[in-house]
């Protein structure tokens, strides 16, 4: 399942509220692999043992066939902290940390902070989608090779973004509508982290909490009821599945882990069919099933394309789609008119 | 290192979709993350032409490292 970044999708384009269609999605397949983009609701999370929580860039690698999953029972996260942070923020995070480690159990730990800010800036693209940079990758790169040296198998990123409570996109967003200014840089991040690494990664973005608004939208509430947008990513990366290279000279992974060649279906809004991930399905013949309510700033639809799909009216829909795949039963059977057979 | 964004438009040819955007991207640098964001579809046109469209292009917007 792929609800990409920063596109400001209806359903999944706020805090976690692409959710609900992935637990539906998951009891529909059975295993289902999705990003953090859709499971990150903030201080809300839901850990199911059939979801697999993969970031953006390792997920495109794993449909291209060039990554292996290996299912994990408990990852030890470390966590890098923005240098930028302010000390209240910073202390903040750690008590998180703190509370996923009591109330939870979870393997946290190492911590390194930067050497310097990490400067994140955001900016948009012309389709209107979010993006951002880092003004000291290295920084970044260099604090996650200290994390993996000293044991992390999984890295949470912790950087401070720009506060910018006044401008018309938040509003926008705390409204349910427009575009999460945030999610362009959050996706650089962990992008550029996990690739650099090869472990699995996933981003926090630290800001400084906003006032109350008695208007806010039921979609981007889960980021207003906490201090920190942590604590669904130490979830998530504790049960992410581990990422194995694949390739000629590359050692066989262990029995469990996931295949491309064992995708069923890749389910996506349909106007967002221009990622990685669903040009790998398509060449390969995957089933992608596109669900045309979840509209966005894009229209990168199956007719401008060229390309066949399934198309669902909602992810319910959807998730008829896999159990019919998952059943072996032809999705043509399922519609009408059905058309008479044509010898060849 | 630097993080550089790039948006470029370009004429898809026949055959699979993903290895032209890589092709194209790589004349510009190592794309770190990207999308097709749109599409227009290019009409037939000149003598000979016939009805109907003739191919299409695309939007990339990426983040390149550099």
């Amino acid at each position: 399942m792929v609800i990409p970044t920063g596109i400001g999708c209806r359903i999944g384009g706020f805090a976690g509220d692409g959710l609900p269609s992935a637990r539906l999605l998951a009891a529909a397949s059975g295993c289902l692999i999705t990003h953090p983009n859709v499971m990150n609701g903030a201080a809300l999370y839901w850990s199911d043992p059939r979801i697999h929580y993969v970031e953006g860039w390792a997920l495109d690698r794993f449909a291209a066939g060039d990554l292996a999953l290996v299912p994990c029972r408990s990852q030890t996260v470390g966590v890098l902290l923005d240098a930028g942070m302010e000390p209240e923020l910073r202390l903040r995070h750690l008590q998180v940390i703190d509370a996923c480690r009591a109330t939870l159990g979870l393997r946290i730990g190492p911590i390194v902070t930067t050497d310097e800010p990490l400067q994140v800036s955001l900016s948009q693209g012309p389709s209107g989608s979010s993006w951002g940079r880092l003004g000291r990758p290295q920084a970044l790169l260099e604090a996650g090779e200290c994390l993996r040296q000293a044991g992390a198998t999984a890295i949470a990123v912790v950087a401070r973004f720009p506060d910018d409570p006044l401008s018309g996109a938040l509003a926008d967003y705390r409204q349910g509508a427009g575009v999460d200014a945030l999610a362009g840089a959050e996706a650089v991040i962990s992008h550029l982290l996990g690739r650099h690494l090869g472990l699995p990664c996933a981003h926090a973005p630290a800001l400084a909490p906003l006032p109350l608004d008695p208007a806010l939208d039921p979609r981007a509430a889960a980021e207003e009821i906490g201090t920190t947008f942590l604590p669904c990513v130490l979830v998530g990366l504790s049960r992410a599945p581990g990422l194995w290279p694949l390739g000629p000279s590359a050692e066989r992974p262990p029995e469990g882990a996931l295949r491309s060649e064992q995708i069923g279906a890749i389910v996506v809004p349909a106007g967002a069919l221009g990622g990685e991930a669903v040009l790998c399905c398509l060449e390969r013949g995957v089933p992608v099933i596109a669900v045309e309510e979840n509209v966005s700033v894009l229209e990168v639809t199956a007719e401008r394309l060229g390309v066949e799909v399934l198309r669902a009216v909602s992810y319910a829909e959807a998730a008829g789609w896999v159990l019919a795949l998952r059943e072996g039963l032809d999705p043509q059977a399922l519609r009408r008119p059905l058309r008479l057979v044509v010898p060849a | 290192m630097r993080l550089e964004p790039l948006h470029l438009w370009f004429e898809l040819g026949p055959g699979p979709l993903r290895s032209q955007v890589l092709a194209a991207l790589a004349r510009h640098g190592d794309p770190l993350r990207w999308a097709i964001t749109a599409v227009e579809t290019l009409e037939a046109t000149g003598a000979g032409a016939t009805d109907g469209p003739k191919g299409r292009r695309v939007r990339v917007e990426a983040v390149l490292l550099r």
